[in-house]
């Protein structure tokens, strides 16, 4: 697993910085295409994460999936707060929701893909052992 | 964009790396069991961990930094600097695959031990502890120098040189000292990738801001034109006979073809190296060391030099401004997430060549000179904690150094890679020509490493100093110290072998040479092909770094009466350049696999068995020794003074 661990922060450190540094060169430019270069990064690193999961036989360790849950939602509150404060040009805006539906749709193309959609399903609903009644 | 959000980003991402730096320092730790594994990864390294390490610190930051500056000074001059990617792989497909199974049969991990039980020889382990040493403070001294400079320049003086180097140091001593090889090998893929990423980077910013490639060519073509700076797009004939650079007049560059040729060579000192031996004697196969040397080093990394290093210097030569330190600055000012992350990337590639340098060089030191000269009882939890105190020890002289003695990293940085090279003739006796005698090997050294230090600055000057003052300066008739040391070299293996005993192996030395001649002796069809092997070598050498260069100067320009043009769009040399290491990777590939020099084969190697011999007390030896090497330096401390009162200025 080092050597997946490995892989993995040199995709990250490649992929996720150069993405970041290109999504902040096009919201101060002001440029969708710039941002979007940078969302594609930022999706190329999510693929290439999968890849060597597929290749080490392996899924998102909790860590990992904890660190990627935690940016998005600090993401999405800097896009949010952003909006609110109105500072926010129509480039940034766009560039922001399509950040965010990628992320998102990405997400639940993995897991229906991965689990299929009922087993994506039950990856977050567990039924208790008492079968949810709480009488018995 | 605020003064803060300028300053933010290079705190931020240097905190990003060394938190992941120190998670793996700390993944390592925890896979050492004891002191076990501290030295040599327990020989459990990937294949593709050691290639990719084994490019990055090849590539380094030198290239980043010297390359890029070298090109934006002294033009295209230096093609042999465009094709450094074969150059550098070459030595590892000689090399790595017969030393690696050396290494597997004796049960050793680096060229000291290699030194030590094949040759027998105390001056040849020093010696390679010494280019440890060197590259040490000396070679990542000098780099680690110019990244405190930049992070000066960078932070607009708010961060001190002084400080910046004490980060440095620390964060060197923290992923070298702690985690041992594991932790550089592990690290050092980060460290590799994100060099890599950050070159790529940065030539895309030098190419947008430069206009595109052809408008970069087209100043590049203006530039040429002008009488001043037309000598930088040739190379300046063959040889030149003059006295030395900087001396007598003559001129501090030279831009010959033998300077091409020999400064190619001492390219070739790096993968002879101890600390990319050090690697390579980790790693748990010799199954990638054929395309990892083809296709990453000479392929890839050559890329990276011959079209990315030679876009941003070519962008310094049009517009100064556009030099590495310009563009970091304009970078800085208009996006410096981008900033930071390049200069976290150069600064990765440093790091890792001055880690490892520093972890071999303190190795070398407690393990293969102090504790099996002086100190045998040491146990290997005491070498362990002896070489953390060393590679702490070093950091600090490197830090001091470059504050304080900025000349002297510098001089000894010019050693480095020419010692290095000397190390050829062993590493050849080892691994292909057995008739190299352990006399011939240790004179031929001892005599290369003369050559190199008489042609370079620390030699004459130090000699200056005691009133000798040499007729010549650096690189005598144009000509790298490395190949006058190879020169000197040469000569004394070919005479001294010619006249001591061949035969005289010790029973380790044996059982390499039956080793080499049964299971990884050449096929048929490969003897087959030495003649071609030799040709194309030859050739390769001739028309990329050797005298066929002054066909470069013309080869894709045609002349009018007042215009020239440049029939691919770009200088000559550079175009040459890029079929020279089009035909370098080709020739890589050759001698890997067709000539199965470093090519995969799947032997099991069982451990040697010495001789059972009783174990004798040494410490009257060892005291004897250690009381002999006092009095020596004493002895010479005084001469040293004597003559320099009585003769030196």
């Amino acid at each position: 697993m080092i050597e997946r661990d490995l892989l993995v922060f040199a995709i990250w450190a490649v992929l996720g910085f150069g993405g970041l540094a290109l999504l902040l060169e096009g919201f101060s430019r002001d440029s969708y295409w710039i941002s979007l270069a940078g969302i594609a990064a930022i999706v190329a690193g999510f693929v290439a994460h999968i890849v060597v999961n597929g290749v080490f036989d392996c899924t998102f360790r909790p860590g990992e999936a904890a660190l990627g849950i935690g940016t998005f939602g600090v993401m999405a509150l800097a896009f949010i707060v952003g909006w609110l404060s109105g500072g926010m040009s129509q480039a940034d805006y766009l560039a922001g929701l399509t950040l965010f539906a990628v992320l998102a749709f990405g997400f639940l193309a993995y897991l229906s893909t991965r689990y299929g959609l009922r087993g994506a399903f039950s990856h977050f609903h567990h039924k208790h052992a008492d079968g949810g009644d709480p009488t018995s | 964009m605020t003064g803060v959000a300028y300053s933010v980003w290079l705190p931020l991402f240097t905190l990003f790396y060394v938190a992941v730096m120190l998670y793996w320092v700390r993944v390592a730790a925890r896979q050492v069991s004891g002191d076990d594994g501290f030295f040599s990864a327990g020989h459990s390294l990937a294949p593709w961990i050691s290639a990719l390490v084994t490019a990055g610190a090849s590539l380094s930051g030198w290239f980043v930094l010297g390359g890029s500056r070298q090109i934006a000074e002294y033009g295209f001059q230096m093609p042999a600097v465009l094709v450094a990617g074969v150059t550098l792989a070459l030595p590892g497909v000689v090399f790595f695959k017969r030393l690696w199974y050396v290494a597997e049969r004796l049960r050793v991990s680096s060229q000291a031990d290699i030194f030590r039980v094949y040759y027998k020889s105390p001056f040849l382990v020093v010696v390679s502890t010494i280019v440890a040493v060197l590259f040490a403070v000396g070679f990542s001294g000098l780099q680690l120098r110019a990244l405190s400079q930049a992070v000066v320049l960078l932070t607009d003086g708010a961060v001190t040189q002084l400080t910046a180097s004490v980060i440095f140091g620390f964060v060197l001593f923290a992923g070298a000292g702690i985690g041992g090889m594991r932790a550089i090998s592990y690290f050092g893929v980060i460290q590799t990738v994100i060099a890599f990423a950050a070159i790529v980077v940065l030539a895309g910013f030098a190419l947008i801001w430069s206009g595109g490639f052809g408008a970069l060519n087209a100043g590049l073509l203006a530039l040429s034109n002008t009488p001043d700076a037309m000598a930088l797009f040739t190379v300046n004939g063959v040889i030149h006979f003059t006295s030395g650079l900087g001396r007598g007049g003559d001129p501090a560059t030279a831009s010959t073809a033998l300077a091409n040729l020999s400064m190619a060579l001492a390219f070739m000192g790096f993968q002879a190296s101890p600390m990319v031996l050090k690697v390579v004697l980790s790693t748990r196969s010799p199954n990638a060391f054929a395309a990892g040397q083809t296709w990453v080093v000479a392929g890839f990394c050559g890329a990276l030099i011959a079209f990315a290093i030679a876009l941003i210097g070519a962008a310094g030569l049009v517009d100064p401004g556009l030099a590495l330190e310009g563009i970091l600055i304009r970078l800085q000012t208009q996006s410096p997430w981008f900033a930071a992350w390049i200069f976290i990337g150069v600064a990765a590639g440093v790091q890792l060549l001055a880690g490892l340098s520093l972890f071999v060089a303190g190795e070398g030191l407690v393990r293969h000179v102090y504790k099996p000269y002086f100190n045998a009882r040491l146990s290997k939890h005491g070498s362990v904690t002896l070489t953390r105190i060393a590679i702490a020890v070093l950091a600090v002289l490197v830090m001091v150094l470059q504050n304080l003695a900025p000349v002297t990293p510098s001089a000894l940085a010019a050693l480095a890679l020419p010692m290095a090279f000397q190390l050829w003739t062993p590493l050849l006796g080892v691994t292909w020509l057995g008739w190299i005698t352990r006399p011939a090997a240790i004179t031929g050294v001892g005599f290369g490493i003369a050559g190199v230090i008489l042609t370079e600055p620390l030699g004459y000057e130090v000699l200056s100093f005691f009133g000798l003052e040499l007729p010549w300066g650096r690189w005598p008739w144009t000509i790298h110290s490395a190949l006058w040391g190879m020169a000197a070299n040469v000569a004394a293996v070919l005479i001294i072998s010619a006249i001591t005993n061949r035969k005289a192996l010790g029973p380790e030395a044996i059982e390499i040479r039956k080793l080499l001649s049964g299971v990884l002796s050449t096929g048929p069809d490969v003897r087959t092909l030495r003649s071609t092997a030799w040709s194309v070598v030859l050739a390769w050498f001739f028309l990329a770094v050797g005298p066929g260069l002054i066909f470069g100067n013309y080869a894709f320009v045609q002349s009018g009466e007042d215009t020239t043009t440049w029939l691919v769009g770009m200088p000559s040399l550079w175009a040459w350049s890029l079929g020279a290491w089009v035909c370098g990777v080709g020739l890589v590939w050759f001698l890997g696999y067709k000539m199965e020099m470093a090519s995969p084969s799947h032997v099991a190697i069982p451990p040697y068995e010495p001789p059972l011999r009783l174990k004798q007390d040494q410490s009257d030896l060892e005291r004897e020794r250690l009381r002999a090497l006092i009095i020596t330096g004493a002895a010479g401390f005084v001469l040293a003074v004597l003559v320099a009162f009585s003769f030196g200025g």
